[in-house]
């Protein structure tokens, strides 16, 4: 079945489990193995922090080899406001949702992390996107939250937002809830936050009742760029935090130090048995492991750990910043991003305490030795990764966030991110990049952009999580 | 009576636009569709960082995305500055990342 179609067409599967129809896939496995190949990309894009006169848009990539306008920007569909720096986005519903009847795929939630604004687009025909609602920063300030940044469709209709900060830009952050219906705000999702005041990023597996959410910083504070001096004087988070689901309470407080410096992106196992994942710590560039032990508490050790290095032309020696990583349906392989180095890593995690480096590839950055792709220069590194369901294609754009692209990549500011992609050999456990596949966001309509996240319509292993 | 503030960018564009009383700077822009960058629009993110070079510039809320140097400096966030007289301001994305360097370098 495919999953590239008119959502008319997707919106009934099986499920081996119980007598419902949703809009997801009853297991990874089915959506691993039973889902066409990707043939839409939707690609947040942004012009916020560069001297283009225009809003921020999601564009439309094709990445179906067999169509005329393959690896081009096929629409785009603008913003109502500039200024946004549409970050990360979410569905409507997902996999989690299969015991919802009657809801379908079929909208994109797409917040703007410096304006507080929060889009609704109608995403029934991938290749034809529409904004259908808009939640103004006025109405997310009334519930002391801003900075929108992880969209999840959760069980019981309802959609939850981490928010970095309150409606001032300063500390606690917290979880905004819409209500999946007609998106209006519910409002916080969380009915005891506890100590925790920085948010980031959050995965959540519902058959064990527990949420894992981390920290970047206070907007005020990330918001205009990186800055050492921030660091020492600890506004930035090294700590998880873990919450009872069902409850929606703080629970525990996993602090790393110095092993776990701005702790972002966190993925579980698709698999919903699993009370384990993994959270990649960018400036200590590192990847840590959490796992439940069996008393109902967590621990963590670090599994994985890049060396700074040495640049000729650099005063001190350079962590790799680990800013992005994801499983793969299956969970045998996690990738991650090096975004000051260059690199893209693919580990075998089989052995989930005891990762292993498969392969690698190298493009931009400060110490890759792979300038261009196909005649275009590479503007930044690796950054935000998509997988393909089958696990066979990994892609990423180059852009982490307006500021700091200005602060480190500069060309990015001025000329526009890049998206790339490189042909995954899960049985071989190597991949090489795809020299033929590079769209350059130097050349969208209206001007440079800079592109950050992926989606597939269909769902992806970055926002589908299993009952 | 508005005043008269002229913006300059570092590619040598220079052009005037009349600030009303109890109107920010990128207000002002936004009306004259001159494409400075903004991004919060509550002075937190600092994507509308101009530097003024002449006149009076007035916060009318804590720029909090600027540091203490940084305003030292010269550094206003337009989304909450008004002018009290004519002013000279640096403008343009190059502004902002003057605030914090790559560090490592």
């Amino acid at each position: 079945m495919s999953t590239d179609e008119p959502s008319e067409s997707t919106d009934v599967h099986g499920h081996e489990h119980h007598e419902v129809e949703g809009p997801g896939y009853p297991t990874p496995a089915a959506m691993r193995t039973g889902s066409e190949r990707e043939k839409t990309a939707f690609v947040m894009s942004l012009r916020v922090g560069m001297d283009v006169d225009g809003p921020d848009f999601v564009g439309v990539v094709d990445v179906d080899p067999d169509s005329d306008t393959y690896a081009e920007l096929i629409d785009t569909v603008e913003m109502p406001n500039k200024g946004d720096e549409l970050h990360h986005f979410g569905w409507n519903t997902c996999s989690s949702s299969c015991h919802a009847e009657g809801l379908t795929r079929d909208h994109l939630i797409v917040p703007g992390q410096r304006s507080s604004r929060i889009h609704i687009i109608d995403a029934s025909d991938p290749r034809n996107p529409a904004i259908e609602k808009v939640i103004e920063p006025e109405e997310v300030f009334e519930h002391d939250l801003s900075a929108p940044h992880t969209v999840h469709c959760v069980p019981e209709g309802k959609i939850v937002i981490s928010m970095l900060g309150n409606a001032d830009g300063e500390l606690p952050g917290g979880f905004l809830q819409l209500d999946q219906d007609d998106f209006s705000i519910d409002g916080h999702w969380e009915a005891d936050r506890g100590n925790m005041e920085m948010n980031y990023d959050y995965w959540y597996q519902p058959r064990h009742g527990v949420m894992i959410s981390s920290e970047w910083a206070a907007p005020e504070t990330y918001y205009p760029g990186f800055d050492l001096e921030d660091v020492e004087a600890g506004r930035y988070g090294d700590s998880i935090h873990i919450w009872d689901w069902a409850t929606k309470e703080h629970h525990q407080t996993l602090s790393f130090g110095e092993e776990g410096l701005i702790p972002l992106e966190v993925r579980m196992p698709h698999n919903p048995e699993e009370t384990e994942g993994y959270v990649g710590a960018a400036l200590s560039s590192n990847v840590l492991r959490f796992w439940e032990d069996g008393d109902g508490n967590w621990d963590w050790e670090k599994v994985i750990d890049i060396e700074d290095r040495e640049h000729p032309d650099w005063d001190m020696p350079v962590p790799g910043l680990v800013t992005d990583l994801l499983l793969s349906l299956d969970d045998q392989y996690l990738f991650f991003s090096n975004w000051l180095h260059g690199d893209v890593r693919m580990y075998d995690v089989s052995d989930t305490g005891n990762p292993r480096l498969v392969d690698q590839v190298w493009a931009g950055g400060n110490f890759g030795d792979r300038g261009a792709v196909g005649g275009h220069e590479i503007r930044g590194a690796p950054q935000m990764l998509q997988l393909s369901r089958d696990g066979r294609r990994l892609y990423w754009t180059t852009s982490l966030f307006s500021t700091w692209d200005n602060q480190f990549y500069p060309e990015i500011g001025e000329q526009g991110s890049l998206m790339l992609k490189a042909d995954v050999y899960p049985e071989e456990g190597r991949m090489e990049l795809d020299e033929e596949f590079v769209v350059d966001f130097g050349d969208a309509p209206g001007g440079p952009a800079r592109a950050h996240e992926i989606r597939w319509p269909g769902g992806d292993c970055t926002s589908d999580v299993w009952q | 009576m508005p005043y008269a503030v002229t913006l300059k960018w570092r590619d040598g564009r220079e052009t005037t636009v009349d600030v009303r009383e109890t109107e920010t700077v990128i207000d002002a822009t936004e009306r004259a569709g001159l494409g400075v960058p903004y991004g919060c629009l509550y002075g937190a993110c600092a994507t509308c960082t101009g530097r003024l070079l002449e006149g009076d510039l007035v916060h009318v809320k804590r720029p909090r995305g600027l540091k203490p140097r940084h305003r030292q400096d010269g550094y206003f966030l337009l989304c909450v500055a008004e002018p009290r007289s004519d002013c000279r301001i640096e403008v343009g994305a190059e502004i902002q990342a003057d605030l914090v360097p790559n560090p490592w370098k």
